[in-house]
């Protein structure tokens, strides 16, 4: 039972963090403290922990992916520019959380299939799929479509696609009661994702390949299609906050969430997965990007700017990984001395050889 | 069954009734790794002029032994002197300053770096300085690529050479040779031995680690067997015959385990069935042209050496290398496109060589490990953990894995309990026929035990066995019959009743025609 | 010669001089003077970003805080020059915030064993903040005109700047080749366990490798200040990108141990020779990017697939020689002796 213990305490952990941060920042600022307020002010970083939760996924298995952030931009300007072009605005969503599941699959055939690093292989996408989302408006003037508006393409590109329906919009503005449904939807694919991990045998393969890639390869796990389904995943997820992002700004641009690399990195980080593999929750996830995302809202309610707060997430991601990778050294010294004080016993003396 | 030091020795400075201060000696040295000892308190020493061999079989030790040697390792206790001053060893740079430098098996050469620079990386030394020097020890070892030639250029001969002239450079004193003959061609290795003659004869010290008999017996001075981390065997070569050193490597009487008392229901008897195993001509990077067959309810025995190509076979024929000629035949079904996953569906299971790094995960839950195969069939969408638990728990007690709990990670159990789980794991998906590679390596005696018993139940039930294994009693004990391969080639094959040890081990040499004793 | 012909760095060179003749070919503008010269002229601030990445992608490393540290040191050479500080003073300030920058990578990689992606990102939000603490938000809009002067100085016809950069790239494929230490380098790239049995100090090689990406990044600053005119809080954003796909694509291996500064240098310049070759076939910029993804994976994958063409092909030898070897069953000589 170590281990799931050893879990449950950094995940505690992280809950009485929360409890103590949203504490002190009420104490600062008391509108904090106001349940209402904290629930409703979640919906400025729900779209981190959508991104974050299946990365989460893909970091067990031992990968990595950066090109979320430009896959949220991605999926944003084609559900504008298909809702632009007459599609029903729920059939553009749709499409526009397909695209992120194909860009992530995309990524995935990648890692599966050759021995390129994850990291570099985002890399690349993280480029080609910004650059995509910025080309799309010029390519589809370029073939003669027509655009509103008197500006033409360029504005979408600018000011982004606007006057989206009511219907969509309210997705990100409305709730039920004081949850609003970003929280609502990431509450609810953190349940998903939390029994795909731990209760399928999808999730246990992540595990798997994540500890010991080749021993799984030996142990008939498909790795390949497990790894593209995972990158998948979190290609959906990136799209899916792409998608609340449009309907809480009520407007389809190809640069959302450029920002937000770094804080998706840290929650998932802070929430007890290794970058290494092999372990991680969602829930630690969820709490740590909980943790983050008040952490700005109290930064900023104290009049600190916006820009200092990648400092502090930085400081902290670095922190955490230096402290966790100390400790386990440390660990592995003790085990070997505790052994070599019990070899007495076994074998009578050496046999000595001149 | 050892031999008693013998202080004679072949001397450049003939002096035989005073001692010479041994250029390097280890006293009581005890290494641990992971909780495990891997030497217990062995002593070793190297005279100057002396070519000292080491001989050893899997696991007895001996690289360890030189990786402490070259600073890679520091020993738990012990202590080590070099040329009767004590002194630490506690990295490789140090050894180099200290005049020790190990020649390793696969030599560490950066293939976009010239000879020059891979000479004197590391060194500290300029250039323009070294170049003559450089030069004329190169001109000296017979080295005949021009120097500023790529490194990745060079054959493994050379190769080799640059790791000698490297530590020629270093002015080494002691020269470790770690297996320098498996890629050579007949002709390399004599001019190897005479460049090892040369420098042993100006008073350098040379330890040579070696599986090749022949060899051994007609480079070294002084031959010392080591098995399981402790010295059975120290003498002058000269008064050693092959079957001398053959015998060292043998298990002790003492420990054998005696399997008349658990013995086989049905002992020589050969099952008519077709063969649930067949393969045919098989060939790939490390073995060549292998053909043989596993009937159901037979334990085949591969033997061999470290390097012979058994694993790399056992890892062809369940495809986890590609590229290899021939066929396989599973149930007498052929596959041409195997991988694990097939495999497995079509009833045949490898348990690896190496369980840490292929067979257990190690930071995961036993249960995780032994359910690891068999996950589709507990479950279509969610995995029933009752049914998980449930056929770990039966394994358990079957295999007798002393567990204190399924959700402990594998990491905590024994090398015995350890090496169970993956048999658990192998086992859950009722295999019709199994490669065994080195089960009971690191295994205790009782879990050594439970295996054999577990071997038994298996050919019982009509379960064919492929077992690999470098414990000749093992092997002989368990086997309906014996393929011994030696380099890639299968060079004798011996029906259980009429063989015995030491034919079996001479095989494993490329010895033959050993008459019995 | 053969060894010039067969490298990476000549293809793309090769494939470079196509490219531009193909441009040419369609609008034939793009091959006056004026126009390659400002082709270099823009890539120069990548150029030396890259040379920088270079040093850590050959030990087999990442840097992904370059672009940070570009902008940083811009921010602080800005700063100081509005001060009042003097230009070379500022100059120097600027490259030392770039090594000092770098070198908190080297701590925490080398010291605390941090994966480098890990360090490296952490202080790119680290760095890209202290930029916006220390200008307070805003852009630095005024610089005083003698560091502007310098991006116009010309001799022959080129931009000094330009002068200094080539001077610089051939220095350091000079000093990489010649100098021990930098060879050190390749070694911990191509087999870190091999070289540190070899006694080199692979802690020291990788801190200095850190250390000169953000030299050189802090000295990108210098020349982005002088060309552009104002520090722009984006200053550096997308640059450690940039820099890794140059690498790449110019032929540093991603597992570290191949590649030169000229690798670096000739990358830059064919990434933004495709910028401005778009640019002249009236392409909307929006498409750099992604052109430049596509093209980073492309040379990625190729390399891949070479790389696993030659290893096959290699063990296909070393299995061949292997084989010849084997032992025919050669009965050996066993000395009878009587015990």
């Amino acid at each position: 039972m170590k281990i799931v213990k050893w879990i449950r305490s950094w995940e505690f952990s992280l809950v009485w963090l929360l409890v103590l941060e949203v504490l002190v920042l009420g104490a600062i600022n008391p509108s904090f403290l106001n349940l209402e307020n904290l629930l409703f002010s979640t919906s400025d970083f729900t779209h981190i922990l959508l991104a974050a939760l299946p990365l989460t996924l893909v970091i067990i298995t031992g990968g990595i992916d950066i090109s979320g952030v430009s896959i949220m931009g991605l999926a944003s300007i084609v559900l504008g520019l298909a809702w632009v072009a007459g599609v029903n605005v729920f059939l553009a969503m749709f499409l526009a959380l397909l695209i992120g599941v194909l860009a992530g699959m995309f990524n995935g055939l990648l890692v599966a299939n050759t021995d390129i690093p994850p990291l570099v292989i985002t890399l690349g996408t993280l480029f080609m799929f910004a650059g995509i989302a910025t080309g799309l408006p010029g390519l589809l003037d370029a073939l003669g479509f027509e655009a509103y508006g008197v500006a033409g393409f360029s504005a979408y590109l600018y000011e982004g696609i606007t006057g989206l329906p009511r219907s969509f919009t309210n997705l990100a503005h409305g709730g039920l009661g004081w949850i609003p449904n970003p929280l609502i939807i990431v509450l609810a694919f953190s349940l998903l994702l939390s029994v795909v991990l731990h209760r399928t045998r999808f999730g246990r393969y992540l595990y798997l390949i994540g500890v010991n890639a080749e021993a799984a390869h030996y142990s008939a796990v498909p790795v390949k299609s497990v790894t593209i389904a995972a990158y998948g995943l979190s290609g959906f997820g990136a799209a899916l906050a792409g998608v609340l992002l449009t309907s809480y700004f009520t407007s389809a641009r190809s640069d959302l969430g450029s920002e937000a690399l770094l804080p998706i990195i840290t929650a998932v980080v802070l929430g007890g997965t290794d970058i290494m593999g092999g372990s991680g929750t969602v829930v630690g996830t969820l709490l740590a990007g909980m943790l983050i995302g008040f952490l700005r809202q109290g930064l900023l309610a104290m009049g600190v700017t916006s820009d200092v707060v990648p400092v502090v997430v930085g400081g902290l991601l670095i922190l955490v990984v230096a402290i966790k990778l100390l400790l386990s050294a440390f660990n592995q010294y003790r085990i070997n001395r505790r052994a070599l004080q019990s070899r007495g016993s076994e074998k009578g003396g050496g046999s000595s050889v001149g | 069954m050892g031999k008693n030091a013998d202080p004679s020795q072949a001397q450049p400075t003939p002096q035989p009734d005073s001692p010479t201060t041994p250029l390097i000696a280890l006293k009581n040295i005890w290494k641990v790794f992971d909780g495990v000892p891997v030497l217990w308190g062995i002593d070793l020493d190297l005279k100057p002029g002396e070519i000292h061999a080491l001989l050893g079989g899997n696991g007895s030790g001996k690289s360890t032994t030189m990786k402490i040697l070259s600073g890679v390792y520091t020993p738990e206790e012990g202590t080590i002197e070099l040329d009767g001053r004590p002194v630490t060893i506690d990295s490789p740079s140090l050894a180099h300053e200290l005049g020790i430098y190990m020649v390793p098996q696969e030599p560490h050469i950066f293939p976009h770096l010239t000879i020059e620079e891979n000479l004197l990386l590391g060194t500290g030394m300029e250039r323009q300085h070294a170049q003559a020097r450089i030069r004329q020890l190169a001109e000296e070892m017979g080295f005949d690529s021009p120097l500023s030639a790529l490194a990745g250029s060079l054959s493994i001969a050379n190769q080799q050479l640059l790791e000698i002239i490297r530590g020629l450079v270093r002015n080494a004193k002691i020269l470790i040779l770690d297996e320098p003959t498996s890629a050579l061609t007949f002709r390399e290795v004599e001019h190897l031995f005479e460049r090892m003659r040369r420098l042993a004869d100006r008073g350098m010290g040379l330890f040579f680690i070696s599986h090749r008999l022949n060899e051994v017996l007609a480079i070294s001075h002084r031959i010392s067997v080591l098995r399981d981390g402790v010295f059975v065997l120290s003498a002058a070569t000269e008064s050693l015959t092959s079957r001398d050193l053959v015998r060292a490597m043998l298990p002790e009487t003492s420990s054998t385990v005696h399997l008349q008392e658990n013995g086989r229901t049905r002992p020589g008897e050969l099952p008519l069935d077709q063969p649930c195993l067949e393969v045919r001509h098989l060939s790939g990077e490390l073995f060549q042209d292998v053909s043989l067959h596993v009937k159901p309810g037979e334990v085949l025995g591969l033997a061999g050496l470290v390097g012979a190509g058994r694993t790399e076979l056992a890892r062809a024929i369940v495809g986890l290398d590609q590229n290899v000629q021939g066929e396989v035949f599973i149930r007498g079904q052929q596959v041409t496109e195997r991988d694990p996953r097939r495999c497995q569906e079509l009833g045949l299971v490898y348990v690896p060589e190496d369980r840490h790094a292929h067979g257990i995960f190690l930071d995961l839950p036993n249960l995780y490990t032994i359910s690891a195969s068999i996950l589709p069939r507990l479950g279509r969408y969610l995995i029933s953990s009752q049914e998980e638990q449930a056929i770990a728990q039966r394994y358990v007690e079957k295999l007798a894995i002393k567990v204190s709990s399924l959700y402990q990670p594998a990491r905590t159990l024994s090398g015995g309990n350890q090496q169970k789980v993956v048999l658990a794991k192998a086992l859950a998906s009722q295999p019709h026929v199994i490669i065994l590679d080195e089960p009971t390596r690191g295994v205790d005696a009782q879990a050594r035990q439970d295996v054999y018993q577990l071997i038994h139940s298996l050919t019982d039930q009509g379960v064919g066995v492929l077992l690999i294994s470098s414990e000749l009693e093992e092997v002989m004990e368990l086997s309906d019959r014996i393929l011994v391969m030696f380099q890639g080639r299968v060079m004798a094959e011996f029906a259980h009743a009429e063989c015995t040890v030491e034919e079996v081990m001479a095989a494993s040499f490329g010895l033959q025609g050993d008459p019995q004793t | 010669m053969n060894r010039i012909l067969r490298s990476r760095e000549a293809l793309v060179l090769i494939l470079l001089f196509v490219l531009v003749a193909l441009i040419g070919a369609i609008n034939p503008n793009f091959l006056r003077a004026r126009t390659l010269l400002n082709v270099v002229n823009s890539s120069l601030i990548l150029v030396l970003i890259a040379i920088g990445e270079m040093f850590v992608v050959v030990t087999g490393g990442i840097d992904v805080s370059v672009g940070a540290i570009t902008g940083l040191s811009a921010v602080i050479l800005g700063t100081s020059l509005n001060a009042g500080v003097p230009l070379p003073l500022a100059i120097l300030l600027t490259l030392l915030t770039g090594l000092v920058a770098g070198s908190v990578n080297s701590v925490g990689i080398t010291f605390f064993r941090v994966p480098p992606i890990i360090m490296t990102l952490g202080t790119l939000g680290v760095y890209r903040g202290l930029m916006l603490i220390i200008t307070g938000g805003s852009w630095i809009e005024t610089i005083p005109p003698n560091i502007k002067a310098m991006a116009s100085w010309s001799l022959l016809g080129v931009r000094v700047f330009a002068w200094v950069v080539l001077l610089i790239a051939i220095l350091a494929t000079l000093l990489v080749r010649r100098l021990r230490q930098a060879r050190y380098l390749y070694a911990v790239g191509d087999n870190k366990d091999g070289a540190y049995l070899l006694g080199i100090p692979v802690k020291a090689t990788l801190f200095a490798a850190y250390a000169l990406a953000g030299l050189f990044a802090g000295a990108a600053a210098v020349i982005f200040v002088a060309q552009i005119g104002f520090v722009p809080m984006q200053t550096g954003n997308g640059q450690e990108l940039k820099a890794i796909a140059a690498v790449v694509l110019g032929g540093v291996n991603l597992t570290g141990g191949v590649g030169s500064p000229i690798s670096a240098v000739i990358g830059a310049l064919f990434l933004t020779a495709i910028d401005s070759m778009l640019v002249f076939l009236k392409v909307p910029g929006f498409w750099n990017n992604a052109f430049g993804g596509a093209i980073l994976l492309i040379a990625v994958y190729v390399d891949y697939r070479i790389r696993r063409t030659l290893d096959a092909r290699q063990r296909q030898i070393r299995a061949q020689v292997r084989a010849s070897k084997m032992p025919e069953i050669r009965p050996q000589p066993v000395t009878e002796e009587a015990r």
